[in-house]
């Protein structure tokens, strides 16, 4: 789907989805606060054009913004999300312990996340191809009557 | 700027350093020996960068010296060679400027497939132009 949108919209597009999400969430709230969705919205919309002027300067957070980063740019990237996926599961980890230590009934949502990261991290492992070691030499009867050091 | 330079006088040492790189081209079979001597001459008496760059135009620089990854790789001769600008050439090899930059100055060792690609469009070997053999 992604790929009918051009690069340079793609992360706007996706921060006015999320900002659109999260103003409704207030609006179906209602009561006294449905205003907030108001502010929401002109946040999202002031967010979203400065991501899409962004997405034109020639700098590394251009590249970003305009989805047309390089390998240098989306190592960088990567390294930077593998970082705040570290952070998140040790606060994670100290929130849960801390909650259990005192006792609270908040102690779940930082299970939750904890979960999330330990099993998201183990299905990237699988994902990308951690197990796949191809077929060892010794395993293959063709390649072994052709080697020459087996001869 | 390219252009400024190459209205400035070269140097004797510009004019041996473009004379290396003919014979450089000579050795690999990019020029016959009468080709090689009359562009030869002529690199010995051009006057300025841009006539002495126009002589050599087309081949690679001779790399002789083994160098530390880190330390600035050929592109940035290889660039000024052929006169291309560094937002010419992130656009022909499909990075940033930022990151041609990077490479250049030998702060950022490309990937291999990047690499091929760099080393392909110089008409040079990866161990070339990264001084890796």
């Amino acid at each position: 789907m992604m790929t009918f949108i051009p690069p340079r919209v793609r992360k706007p597009a996706i921060y006015a989805l999320a900002g659109a999400l999260f103003a409704a969430a207030w609006l179906v709230r209602g009561g006294n606060l449905w205003w907030v969705s108001i502010f929401a919205l002109v946040g999202t919309t002031v967010g979203v054009v400065r991501m899409y002027m962004l997405g034109g300067e020639d700098t590394d957070e251009g590249a970003r913004a305009g989805s047309r980063s390089d390998e240098r740019q989306q190592l960088i990237s990567l390294r930077s999300r593998a970082l705040a996926c570290n952070l998140t599961a040790i606060a994670s980890f100290i929130g849960l312990t801390a909650a259990i230590a005192v006792n609270a009934i908040w102690w779940w949502p930082f299970l939750v996340t904890l979960l999330i990261t330990g099993y998201g991290y183990l299905f990237g492992l699988g994902n990308y191809g951690v197990a796949e070691e191809g077929t060892p030499d010794n395993a293959d009867p063709e390649r072994q009557t052709r080697s020459p050091i087996s001869s | 700027m390219e252009e400024r330079r190459g209205g400035l006088l070269a140097s004797d040492a510009d004019r041996e350093q473009a004379v290396e790189v003919l014979k450089t081209a000579f050795a690999q079979d990019r020029l016959a020996m009468t080709e090689f001597e009359a562009h030869v001459g002529r690199a010995l008496t051009e006057r300025t960068y841009g006539e002495l760059a126009a002589v050599t135009a087309g081949f690679p620089a001779p790399t002789s010296t083994v160098r530390h990854p880190s330390t600035p790789s050929l592109m940035a001769e290889q660039r000024t060679l052929r006169k291309i600008s560094q937002a010419e050439l992130a656009n022909a090899l499909g990075m940033s400027r930022q990151t041609l930059i990077l490479i250049e100055n030998g702060r950022y060792l490309p990937s291999l497939p990047l690499a091929f690609t760099i080393a392909r469009f110089f008409g040079l070997t990866v161990e070339e132009m990264f001084s890796l053999g």
